[in-house]
């Protein structure tokens, strides 16, 4: 009220057209477009979209970064690390001492070149604890017999080898990334890299084929039950507690008995009992959804059965629909992890990072990096859908709209 | 009004809802929503339906329009009882008969453009395709008053008034005779509500529409209607031409209603505010509803004979029909 002295000719009455008064100047944004834009605002889930399409990346492409085969295996380069703490051998190449108390013979930029083959006996290595190699004519020596020496006596050892040229010791020059084996070996000599990455071929197969089932079957059957309503109803929901009774540990069981273990026996059984849960929630939306007016307009314009569900329920249920699938392909995904982790999963040489993970368990002391890829690998992929889920489920919720 | 063509009878209609006991799904009890109605309508005209909430207003359009399945009685649209017709029979009764809907925001699919919605009526009765079918539908949206640019946008981007029109494009798309408007303005505004009643008349004058008018809005029934039906608890208990209703009702219930109109001037309400009639109590369940005339239990001219006989309609000349024991008797 600062500015009291406006003059009445400042003002100019701007004429209103009939026409105009209906026109709507705000940018057409369909409710896909509307959701996608809350979206883009929710960071978390940005991130796990994100992280969705490099798991995907990888699993489609990361074979071009290795020169392995998920399956390959070169018995003696089994379990190397992905780092690996070198000396400079005599012969100008660097050289790594394997927790076996093996050498392997690396060059400057981190590819393993080969195991050195030690020259004294079985038994003189057996018995004395130590390894001798020739290498550009001189003597060198792998001690390892310091831990069981301190064990005689009751200590702990300082270091777990020694590695010495004509008497004197090489003292660790670098770490160097293995360039080989990016993520390390397993107890078999294969790539883990590799193997991670067949992994998540088998992890976002299985979230594919749960997705599927989930939509074509859950929603079909939740929207007829829903539909029809009455005796229907009932008997088609009756049927869904039956399979959701029993538990999916059981069917994988039963399964393996009937057609063999394999990943068709798990796709089967989450196909089995996957829908079940996608069918109650499209039931319930259909049931409130099929009251609206909507469904009665198309009803007197002799829209048939088939043309409701499929044009005017269906899309309508869209939001929890996706926002269901959004959040059970994690535990899709957990689900064949876990059922792997027990054995119930992939026969070897397949892997998946279930199987993967139970392979490291055994050797967990000495090499912890082999469990810690698949375990990386399934708490990401998990992670970052459901971080995505909730957001979807945010961004699709009509009483969050602005 | 007379020597009019018949367009819709509607012979001793019933409609009850089943409710289910048990979980044997026993049918126990029923809720008699329409319980034995009769009327006609006119080729032409609008025949208006008032009553307060929950008197069976709705469930008759949609008996009539066979959304809900017919337990007794005749709906004999242009001299075809369809009142056991199947969905598939009924199909090219769907061309001649339409439903307005109450409300403009739940009538209209949300993930559908204008264009869609308009349209699936002439995707349905396969009456227009490509360029065809996208004139019409531009052709329909000028009809009610909206530009074509608002074809490809969605229902959530208009105003009530705006996706009523829309609605009420979609009803049109098929050329239908015989219109049944659930309420069309009660979720509107008063001034939306004005010009949505003007539409729908001007249409009615331009392409010869029939209309049967739902409303618990006497004072708009009245503008819009030809004739006017009181309903009471599943029953007509009073119908006859506008004016002469509105200016001389007979039955009880109808005299309350039309009292309880608001009348914009003070002064004058407060004069009236003395004869006002004012019902008092709920409308009785329509479980179990009263014996012999279903008004008794809030009629104050009540007597013993109201509990132990249903009255009937009575004609009392000039095609005023009535449902009272005391038609033409009643003292005030």
């Amino acid at each position: 009220m600062s500015n009291k002295n406006i003059s009445p000719e400042l003002w100019e009455k701007v004429e209103v057209h009939a026409s105009r008064s209906e026109e709507i100047t705000r940018k057409s944004l369909t409710y896909w477009q509307d959701a996608w834009r809350r979206l883009k605002q929710n960071k978390l889930s940005m991130l796990g979209l994100a992280l969705i399409i490099i798991m995907i990346m990888f699993a489609s492409f990361g074979s071009m970064f290795t020169e392995w085969d998920y399956s390959s295996q070169t018995l003696k380069n089994a379990n190397l690390p992905p780092k690996m703490d070198v000396v400079k051998l005599p012969n100008d190449v660097y050289g790594f001492v394997h927790r076996e108390y093996t050498l392997f013979e690396v060059d400057e930029t981190g590819h393993i070149i080969d195991r050195l083959e030690p020259t004294n006996s079985m038994l003189d290595i057996m018995q004395n604890k130590r390894r001798i190699y020739e290498i550009n004519g001189e003597e060198v020596v792998l001690d390892f017999s310091f831990i069981s020496d301190a064990k005689k006596e009751g200590k702990i050892a300082e270091k777990g080898f020694e590695l010495t040229v004509n008497g004197e010791e090489l003292k660790t020059v670098k770490s160097l990334w293995n360039k080989t084996y990016l993520f390390g070996s397993d107890d078999l000599g294969r790539d883990l890299f590799a193997r991670v990455r067949y992994g998540a071929t088998i992890s976002l197969l299985i979230a594919l084929v749960a997705t599927l089932v989930q939509f074509f079957v859950g929603v079909f059957y939740g929207a007829i039950a829903g539909y029809a309503g009455g005796s229907v109803d009932m008997i088609m929901m009756r049927i869904v507690d039956v399979i959701a009774t029993v538990p999916l540990l059981l069917y994988v069981i039963l399964l393996m008995v009937v057609i063999g273990p394999g990943l068709k026996t798990i796709i089967l059984a989450m196909g089995i009992i996957y829908w079940v849960g996608m069918a109650r929630i499209v039931r319930g939306e259909i049931l409130s959804l099929k009251e609206q007016e909507f469904v009665m307009a198309a009803k007197t314009l002799g829209a048939s059965t088939w043309r409701i569900i499929a044009r005017h329920l269906v899309p309508n249920a869209l939001g929890p629909i996706i926002v269901s699938l959004a959040m059970m392909i994690p535990s899709a995904i957990f689900t064949e992890a876990f059922l792997s982790f027990i054995g119930l999963g992939v026969p070897a040489p397949m892997a998946s990072w279930g199987t993967l993970a139970n392979d490291a368990v055994k050797a967990l002391r000495s090499y912890p990096f082999q469990l810690l890829w698949p375990s990386l690998a399934i708490s990401i992929t998990v992670l970052s859908f459901n971080f995505f889920g909730d957001g979807l489920r945010n961004a699709l919720d009509p009483k969050l709209r602005r | 009004m007379q020597n009019k063509e018949v367009l819709l009878e509607v012979k001793g209609l019933k409609k009850y809802f089943p409710i289910k006991h048990g979980f044997l799904g026993r049918k126990t009890k029923y809720v008699k929503a329409v319980d034995g109605i009769d009327f006609k309508v006119y080729k032409g005209e609008t025949l208006g339906l008032v009553g307060e909430s929950g008197c069976g207003k709705s469930t008759t359009g949609r008996t009539i329009i066979r959304l809900y399945d017919v337990t007794e009685g005749e709906v004999i649209f242009d001299g075809t009882d369809i009142s056991d017709l199947s969905q598939r029979e009924l199909l090219p009764f769907r061309k001649k008969m339409q439903m307005i809907f109450q409300d403009p925001y739940a009538s209209l699919n949300t993930r559908m453009t204008v264009a869609d919605i308009i349209g699936e009526p002439l995707d349905i009765h396969g009456i227009a395709s490509g360029e065809a079918r996208k004139n019409r539908i531009n052709e329909l949206l000028k009809t009610v008053g909206l530009t074509t640019d608002h074809a490809s946008r969605y229902p959530h981007e208009f105003s009530g008034g705006q996706r009523q029109r829309i609605g009420i494009a979609r009803a049109l798309a098929v050329n239908p005779e015989f219109i049944i408007c659930d309420e069309p303005i009660s979720a509107l505004d008063v001034s939306i509500q004005a010009q949505v009643v003007n539409m729908l008349d001007d249409l009615q004058k331009n392409m010869g529409l029939t209309y049967l008018f739902i409303a618990h809005d006497l004072s708009m029934v009245k503008y819009i209607s030809d004739r006017i039906a009181v309903m009471y608890l599943g029953k007509i208990v009073e119908i006859g031409e506008a004016d002469r209703l509105y200016n001389h009702p007979e039955h009880p219930y109808t005299q309350a209603l039309l009292s309880a109109v608001p009348i914009p001037d003070p002064d004058l309400t407060r004069e009236l505010a003395k004869d006002r009639v004012i019902l008092e109590g709920d409308v009785p369940s329509p479980l179990n509803p009263p014996s012999g005339c279903r008004f008794r239990t809030r009629c104050q001219y009540a007597k013993p004979i109201c509990s132990e006989e249903m009255p009937e309609l009575q004609d009392i000349g000039g095609e005023h029909q009535v449902a009272c024991h005391f038609t033409g008797k009643l003292i005030k």
